[in-house]
């Protein structure tokens, strides 16, 4: 109770007052500013983390996008590329197949003029031959035949026949 | 430095030394009686100044001592919306205030010359009136004066005993728990730094050999006063929470 006695009414308002007038000053230039100013960053830093985020995630679409278009441009260009092999093989192919063609078609006309020369060659030495023979008959008539001649005759016959092939 | 005149051994302040020199004019009285108000005027007038300097230009991008203010500010926010919930935000600028208010007071000791303004329990008693009253105000304003009185009888109710002997029995409990409250607030408040007080003056009575257990007791006294402003403000705050209608509290 002795503590009690300490109370005085007097000192008590006078501290009451005095609480009352620092929560008031501190209402001014603490609690409303600051902690309006304390909410206006953590709302600022959460938009701006907001906005990293969004960004981040539309660079990562373009990315991708990116990515998909570059796949498809490599795989369009791997089909481009499988097509014109394809394509120049056909064409080295009908290259190949002409030429071969062109070659047998040489090959058949000159195999068909040498035919149409040895026919020829044969047909001018059978001329030659029947030729050859006629003169000699007609020579062997002409003249007395001794052996002498014969020889001589057959041997002309035979060089004769040497010159023409 | 030490007034050993009466029962208690006290450290000499300036406003005590004062009134010895101006002893028998009524001015000296006047700072006898008044000698806490005026240490107290003084933290008021320190605390406005540095929340004034604090927020005279305060930006997104922050100074020293905005820096230092938004800590204290936003930690007591942190605290108070903590134990309260986000409803509990509008009671910040009251906790807050009081915490800083008790720890100013609470350390003001230490510094030779000074008092702590909280070793009276007039001041300490002022303090827990306010709390009480806000209390009060809360409770009724948030559950209307017949809720409040309906809170206060508890629960549960039914059959005749509960219907009326238990209801108005736990109304009689807890209207003295609350006038108890501030109470307790107060006398733990002013006991501990009065003690405080007494341990330094007896520690500086030991001369040069007592400067270690000096330094020691201040140390403790540092220790003591932050958490005797913390005890104070966090049970104000807990009180809040229980007259608050429940939905409130996270």
């Amino acid at each position: 109770m002795d503590l009690l006695k300490q109370l005085t009414a007097n000192e008590m308002v006078a501290q009451i007052i005095s609480f009352l007038l620092l929560m008031a000053l501190l209402r001014i230039f603490a609690w409303n500013k600051l902690l309006k100013l304390l909410d206006d960053r953590r709302e600022r830093i959460a938009s701006e983390f907001k906005k990293i985020e969004d960004t981040q995630a539309s660079v990562e679409r373009m990315r991708s996008g990116y990515d998909r278009k570059l796949a498809d441009i490599e795989a369009e260009s791997r089909a481009k590329i499988q097509e014109a092999i394809a394509e120049g093989r056909k064409v080295s192919q009908e290259i190949r197949e002409s030429a071969r063609q062109e070659a047998r078609a040489i090959l058949d006309k000159a195999q068909e003029n040498i035919e149409n020369e040895v026919a020829k060659a044969k047909q001018e030495l059978k001329q030659k031959v029947v030729e050859l023979t006629l003169g000699t008959t007609e020579k062997l008539i002409k003249e007395k035949l001794t052996e002498e001649k014969d020889r001589k005759l057959a041997s002309d016959f035979l060089d004769e026949l040497e010159k023409v092939k | 430095m030490i007034e050993t005149n009466s029962a208690q051994p006290e450290l000499k302040n300036f406003v005590g030394i004062l009134a010895e020199k101006l002893e028998g004019t009524p001015f000296a009285h006047l700072l006898h009686i008044y000698e806490n108000i005026i240490y107290s005027l003084i933290i008021v007038a320190i605390i406005s100044l540095l929340a004034y300097f604090a927020s005279r230009k305060s930006s997104m991008i922050p100074g020293r001592l905005q820096l230092f203010m938004e800590m204290v500010v936003g930690g007591l926010d942190d605290f108070v919306c903590g134990i309260l919930g986000p409803a509990g935000k509008r009671f910040t600028p009251f906790i807050g205030t009081l915490f800083l208010y008790i720890l100013f007071m609470n350390l003001f000791g230490l510094i030779p010359f000074l008092k702590s303004s909280t070793s009276s329990l007039s001041t300490t008693a002022a303090l827990a009136i306010c709390v009480f009253l806000y209390i009060q105000y809360t409770a009724i304003k948030e559950n209307g004066f017949l809720g409040y009185i309906d809170h206060l009888m508890g629960n549960p109710r039914g059959i005749i005993a509960f219907t009326v002997f238990i209801p108005v029995l736990l109304l009689f409990i807890h209207i003295i728990s609350e006038l108890v409250k501030p109470l307790s607030l107060a006398l733990r408040l002013r006991s501990n730094i009065w003690a405080e007080d007494m341990l330094l003056a007896v520690s500086a009575q030991m001369g040069i050999g007592g400067v270690p257990l000096l330094l020691f007791n201040m140390l403790l006294v540092i220790l003591s006063g932050i958490m005797q402003a913390v005890v104070f403000s966090l049970l104000s705050t807990v009180y809040f929470a229980l007259v608050l209608p429940h939905h409130e509290k996270a």
